[in-house]
């Protein structure tokens, strides 16, 4: 690996770490995205600070390590879309339940408010007389 | 609850009047035909309860209902129709019910054939009513390429659950005490009509179609708009496909 494609790669994977810790501390990232976006930072040093790691994966594979890196890459974002597939799935399901929830909920207080209502009026009160009318 | 014991109740109330009977309507945007269909069921149908479920309408859907005498849910945002069925089945199973009508509010389906849909379930021979369009000719109303879709979406869910079915779109239906627990629980959300039937099928329930005959929709869009043909159908079939691959649902 050259050096330029070393040192580039060295400043990419800091200002991810960088950029993830940054938002975590601003408590604008959930830990369990945290880890994955660290994990990859990590991983991203450790192939320029070991490129050796890089080749001995490449030649088992039979692939040029720019291709195998390429591979990775895809790989990689492929994973991570149908991680979010999956998230979105369940938050469109939970927002379901929740809607469905809250339906059910404000039915039953409009219900409860009608019977509370009733409840105070009857034993207490007589029934409010009509205005007379003038003939 | 064991499942005996919910199937038999509703069999030894052999009588629609002893049965307490929800009738779900989903409406969206349905304000100009909202009073009619709940005064038709309050008239013709006086033995079930109505429930509107009103799917985030942006018209006057919602008091509508109401002044027409039916209990109204409101969902805050549009769920579509699988959201908004799914609620009615919620309150059914809470409120303890022991069949639940799944009721248009568009005014295509007729109240005074509830009854009808109603029969097998009280004679404990099904779990699910379908009422369907094209049991008998009179009632056969769709165009061309929509019959065509219908077709052959009938024939591969006959195949996939071993049961003839003409009708998988149709949303006139009846469900008992079991089907009820069962919606509350998972209801499909994309194609509701035609995946239920194969949900059903999996959870080992028993399905039953019965003639029924619709009217001409007068007022609103079918939610079920881009049935053209090929491409609705092929949509539907995936998503029954799939429906086949999940595990059965348990309740916890």
């Amino acid at each position: 690996m050259f050096l330029v494609q070393r040192i580039a790669l060295l400043v990419a994977g800091l200002v991810l770490l960088g950029v993830t810790l940054e938002l975590i501390r601003r408590r604008r990232l959930r830990e369990e995205y945290a880890v994955l976006w660290i994990c990859t930072g990590v991983m991203i040093l450790a192939f320029v600070l070991v490129p050796r790691m890089l080749f001995a994966v490449s030649d088992w594979l039979h692939l040029n390590h720019a291709v195998l890196m390429t591979f990775l890459c895809v790989l990689f974002l492929a994973a991570i879309l149908l991680h979010y597939s999956v998230v979105i799935s369940k938050q469109s399901d939970h927002e379901k339940d929740l809607a469905q929830e809250l339906a059910l909920l404000k039915d039953e207080i409009a219900k409860l408010r009608a019977a509370l209502k009733e409840s105070r009026r009857t034993p207490l009160e007589p029934k409010p007389k009509p205005p007379a009318l003038r003939t | 609850m064991p499942n005996g014991a919910e199937g038999k109740s509703a069999e030894q109330k052999a009588n629609p009047a002893e049965c307490r009977a929800l009738t779900i309507v989903p409406a969206y945007n349905e304000a100009e035909s909202i009073e009619r269909v709940v005064r038709d069921l309050r008239r013709r149908a006086p033995w079930v309860d109505i429930l509107v479920v009103n799917d985030g309408s942006r018209d006057a859907t919602g008091p509508r209902a109401r002044e027409a005498g039916a209990m109204v849910m409101d969902l805050p945002v549009n769920l579509g129709i699988g959201g908004a069925v799914q609620t009615g089945y919620r309150y059914a199973h809470a409120q303890d019910y022991d069949m639940a009508f799944q009721f248009d509010g568009d005014g295509q389906h007729r109240a005074s054939q509830l009854a009808d849909l109603a029969r097998p379930l009280l004679a404990g021979e099904a779990d699910l009513v379908v009422g369907s369009r094209f049991l008998q000719p009179r009632g056969m109303t769709a165009s061309g390429v929509r019959w065509a879709g219908i077709k052959i979406l009938s024939r591969v869910i006959s195949v996939l659950i071993g049961q003839k079915i003409t009708d998988p779109t149709s949303g006139f239906r009846a469900a008992g005490r079991r089907a009820i627990r069962l919606f509350a629980h998972e209801y499909p959300q994309d194609y509701p009509e035609p995946e239920s039937l194969v949900l059903v099928h999996k959870q080992g329930l028993a399905l039953r179609e019965v003639p029924a005959t619709i009217r001409r929709r007068r007022q609103g869009a079918s939610s079920i708009q881009p049935l053209h043909g090929i491409h609705y159908m092929s949509k539907v079939l995936l998503a029954v496909v799939m429906d086949l691959l999940k595990s059965p649902v348990r309740f916890g």
